[in-house]
């Protein structure tokens, strides 16, 4: 079991954000990859625009447009929601191929690291505050202040809602990373606790080390189960950033009660 | 001790995330053809509480 403690410590401390030259990584190389099979994917799709969509990528896109435009778009931004799709679309498929590339093992998928979700993070921010500015103008900055609240409240209530608006930069940030990257890391445990309880196997086949490894069955069963976990993760992050960024718009823009 | 910590803020997450799951199963429940929206707002609910403890997890990991 010490051995566990060591590999997991070599897993800790690898830092794959600085490992070809300080400013080429693994994460830069695969974020290229994802970006390049989105280009791909969806230059492919949309090769001719169709009135009834043919073949599997066309009308899985089309699919998955029109369901985003109903359940991001319109339920929550309202009728003006077309105008938001586009950011919203791109947003969606960038994460979702980066955090499905990054499932692959031996990959470290671009949203694995702090910077790329940070970024990600930072445009969403500088594009719904900028519709917000330009749907309220000036009003926009006293508009975190609810209606209805008496004076020396109200400007208490505006400065923690200023806060929380800066908060909503860092949060966005966190979350994705957070989960991509406690993931990768509950994914490696698993596969150190698997390697550890069969490697004496590998010296030698002695009934001692048959009845040594049949726990790490059971870890190995776990990893499965794990990595379907993890599946869903990365749809539903993906999911989660659009949505917030998408109810961020509504609230900037579209809150005239 | 920092995984003790993380361990300790991971409660009021996942209270948070048990109780936003309660109230999105009851209101199926009543009402079956909300659901599309229901599990919106279950979602968010969760991301929001689950943010709390990445940020633990963080804190735990950068000491």
């Amino acid at each position: 079991m010490s051995q566990f403690g060591d590999y997991m410590a070599e897993l800790l401390a690898t830092k794959p954000s600085q490992d070809i030259t300080p400013f080429l990584s693994q994460y830069s190389i695969y974020l290229y990859i994802s970006v390049i099979v989105v280009l791909v994917v969806v230059v492919y799709a949309c090769k001719k625009v169709q009135l009834i969509p043919h073949g599997f990528w066309a009308g899985g896109f089309e699919h998955m447009m029109d369901w985003l435009r109903r359940d991001v778009g319109y339920n929550v931004i309202g009728p003006d929601a077309d105008r938001h799709m586009p950011f919203l679309m791109t947003i969606f498929v960038f994460i979702l191929t980066s955090n499905l590339i990054g499932l692959i093992p031996g990959v470290h998928g671009a949203t694995g690291t702090i910077g790329v979700t940070l970024a990600l993070a930072i445009i969403s921010f500088i594009y719904f505050n900028y519709y917000g500015v330009k749907a309220q103008g000036k009003r926009y900055i006293l508009s975190f202040a609810p209606k209805g609240v008496a004076f020396p409240m109200n400007v208490l209530v505006w400065v923690i809602e200023l806060f929380s608006c800066f908060l909503r930069l860092i949060t966005l940030a966190i979350r994705l990373f957070g989960n991509m990257y406690a993931g990768h890391l509950a994914l490696g445990a698993f596969a150190i606790l698997t390697s550890v309880f069969f490697m004496p196997l590998a010296q030698g086949l002695t009934l001692a080390a048959v009845g040594g490894a049949l726990p790490g069955i059971l870890w190995f069963l776990f990893l499965v189960l794990m990595y379907f976990m993890e599946l869903l993760m990365a749809c539903i992050q993906a999911y989660v950033f659009t949505m917030l960024s998408s109810v961020y718009i509504q609230l900037a823009a579209y809150n005239e009660e | 001790m920092g995984v003790i910590g993380y361990g300790l803020g991971v409660i009021g997450a996942g209270i948070g995330i048990g109780l936003a799951a309660h109230g999105a199963a009851l209101g199926i429940a009543r009402q079956p053809e909300m659901q599309s929206r229901l599990f919106t707002i279950f979602i968010l609910g969760a991301a929001f509480s689950e943010a709390l403890a990445l940020i633990g997890l963080v804190l735990a990991l950068i000491q």
